[in-house]
């Protein structure tokens, strides 16, 4: 641990947001009222499809988006109506947006010296943050001339220099190749665990959020669909939307029909036993069905309709009353075209939602 | 396309011949006719080879001739000229791509319309305004009745009056309002990554900052290909230079040449002399190109290297 990195540790500041909006005309807003509050020091990844108004999002916290109404705190400061230099805030773009004619040096150190540092502290500052991002011997280099992967290290550098209470990336990984994602995804993991800077970085990308996330704020129209632990997501996810959103292949959504007793498909066949009278929408996990094995729920017939082999796994779609459910099997697992399959659904990992509104219903069938 | 027939690449050759002769044999005849003497025209017409006259015929054009202090023009002309389009292009295509404004895409609009109605166009009404740069306000104040209250009030209407003609500024000011070069920045500014206004933004550097450290430097070759292009317009005007200006003291050099034809019927032009005069009149502008080709291709094919 280096001077930059306590001194980023002691800017971390908080991000409460109160009943901010966007809206560019009435007819099109893009962000309701929002609240939310984001502790100091803490990896939040606001996650959605895109047009959700994440990136807005980012930009009124950055400053670049006016803010139609409601107010945002870093720390305890209103910064509203600030401009981005005076929010301390700094921002990784998607396409990095480094400045194309400067060294590496000098588009690290451009924003210290908008802001009047003097030459050798700055010299000091820059070193430390290349060194830190092992980017040490190309400060003399165009960004022309460098890989993918240095230029988003340079566009890092840049951010962190500043020492900034916050740190805000915008899709920043999207650009990249497979192999060099997920690289900069473990350092950039590596790089929050070691300065602690408080960052929010948005991505349409669920493993991103998944892997980098203390917590992952999930946007829907603007508005917030859940926000919790990755764990908690997963596990109980508070809308069809977010289970929809989140795991790949995504959670099993059917429409099922209460007669009192028992929870019914629209063919008759009983998946689970409930007091519950009218309709919802029953969500299940892949990889939670099990196969002509022996669980603690209901079978129920379906036909297979077809198989990927993923390796690690296999994905079989089947056929259950004219809606397909996707079960994750372990890879190799004999079973022949065209077969019945008796599937079995565990009580224990069902989730309920309410048909209308899509919401969870938490406690449905006993303590989840 | 890429063809191999033997006959296909002699056709070819042979258009291109023609095409060459087409544009260098005049340029020949100006050679070979600026470097014989007078009499030698007299004699025999354009001459088809060269001779040994040049330098008495380019003296002869120091000495005899306005063609010097008519290049002096030009040049004044020209680079004015080019350096006006260069920074007004500049601030209006950045104040187009960069600011959200009311009306930009009419705004816009306009400015390219300029490209569709050059000076030669409307050459007549440019005129009208140069002779008195306040008409348009007149003929406002006309138009409104405010005049009609003025004259009531203090006596007489308001007719301000102030001629530009015969000058530097108004041999420019006309060639300058041109929508190429703010166009061409449009063009280069889009294909810069639109994050790198909010990037220097975020860094604390706010527009005018933006535009000197990051885009001024960027725009470095579109710069020298616009001055380069506009110079040599401004160099190779005509029309307006003839109608602005008045005195020989204040023509171009395109326009000092041409008047070097006697106006009389009946006498020969010193075709020799005339010649002369226009191949030293072409090599500033050719200096130019030679200076600044490379800019030239870069900046027009508008990537950013």
């Amino acid at each position: 641990m280096n001077a930059i990195d306590t001194a980023i540790r002691a800017a971390a500041a908080s991000i409460t947001v109160k009943g901010l909006t966007k809206a560019y005309d009435a007819q099109t807003v893009v962000i309701p009222p929002m609240d939310v509050e984001l502790k100091a020091g803490e990896f939040t990844v606001v996650l959605g499809p895109s047009g959700c108004g994440k990136s807005t999002l980012l930009q009124m916290i950055a400053g670049l988006e006016r803010v139609s109404g409601g107010k945002i705190l870093i720390g305890a400061r209103e910064v509203q109506d600030l401009e981005p230099k005076h929010r301390g805030c700094a921002m990784v773009f998607q396409n990095y947006a480094l400045y194309p004619h400067m060294t590496v040096f000098e588009n690290m150190a451009y924003s210290l010296k908008v802001a009047g540092m003097q030459k050798a502290e700055r010299t000091e500052r820059v070193a430390a943050v290349a060194k830190m991002l092992g980017l040490a011997d190309y400060l003399q280099r165009k960004p022309g001339q460098l890989s993918g992967g240095q230029r988003q290290r340079v566009a890092i550098g840049r951010a962190i220099v500043r020492e900034p209470g916050v740190l805000l990336f915008d899709e920043p990984l999207s650009n990249l190749d497979a192999q060099l994602r997920h690289d900069m995804r473990v350092e950039l993991a590596d790089l929050h665990r070691r300065i602690g800077a408080t960052t929010v970085f948005v991505t349409h990308d669920q493993v991103e959020a998944m892997t980098l996330a203390d917590r992952i704020l999930i946007l829907n129209k603007g508005r917030i669909e859940q926000f919790d632990t990755p764990k908690a997501i997963y596990h109980h996810p508070a809308s069809v939307f977010v289970a929809k959103f989140i795991g790949a292949p995504p959670m099993n959504i059917l429409s099922v029909t209460g007669d009192g007793s028992a929870l019914r498909l629209a063919d008759g066949q009983v998946v689970a036993n409930a007091p519950l009278t009218g309709a919802y929408q029953l969500g299940l996990r892949p990889e939670d069905i099990v196969v002509d094995g022996k669980a603690d729920g209901h079978a129920v017939k379906a036909k297979l309709r077809f198989r990927e082999d993923l390796g690690s796994h296999s994905v079989l779609a089947a056929d259950l009353g004219g809606s397909i459910v996707r079960i994750a099997t372990p890879f190799g697992a004999e079973i022949a075209d065209q077969l019945e399959l008796h599937l079995n659904f565990p009580t224990s990992r069902l989730h309920l939602f309410d048909a209308a509104t899509g919401r969870a219903i938490p406690g449905a069938f006993g303590a989840q | 396309m890429i063809e191999n027939a033997r006959s296909l690449n002699i056709a070819a050759s042979l258009i291109l011949l023609v095409g060459m002769l087409y544009i260098l044999g005049p340029l020949y005849l100006t050679l070979a006719t600026a470097s014989q003497s007078y009499e030698f025209l007299l004699r025999n017409g354009l001459a088809w080879y060269p001779g040994d006259q040049f330098l008495n015929n380019a003296a002869r054009i120091f000495t005899e001739t306005r063609i010097p202090i008519q290049m002096f023009n030009s040049l004044a002309v020209a680079f004015s000229l080019a350096i006006a389009t260069c920074i007004l292009s500049f601030l209006s295509a950045y104040a187009i791509v960069y600011f959200r404004i009311r009306w930009a895409g009419v705004a816009f609009a306009l400015i390219l319309a300029t490209i569709m109605l050059p000076v030669d166009i409307r050459v007549i009404t440019t005129y009208q305004v140069a002779s008195n740069i306040f008409s348009p306000i007149n003929a406002l104040l006309d138009v409104t009745g405010l005049n009609g209250v003025i004259s009531e009030l203090f006596g007489a209407p308001v007719q301000l009056e102030l001629s530009v003609l015969n000058t530097h500024f108004g041999l420019i000011a006309p060639l300058a309002a041109h929508g190429t070069g703010t166009f061409l920045f449009r063009q280069f500014f889009r294909t810069l990554p639109g994050d790198l206004f909010k990037a220097a933004r975020m860094d604390g550097a706010g527009p005018v900052r933006f535009m000197f450290d990051i885009l001024l430097p960027l725009s470095r070759t579109s710069f020298a290909a616009l001055f380069v292009l506009t110079f040599l317009s401004g160099w190779t005007q005509y029309l307006w230079p003839l109608v602005a200006s008045s005195t020989p003291d204040m023509q171009t050099a395109v326009v000092g040449l041409a008047r070097l034809l006697p106006d009389s019927d009946g006498t020969v032009p010193d075709f020799p002399m005339i010649m002369a005069g226009a191949v030293i009149v072409s090599l500033v502008p050719l200096l130019m190109i030679a200076l600044l080709q490379r800019y030239l291709v870069q900046g027009l094919v508008l990537s950013e290297k």
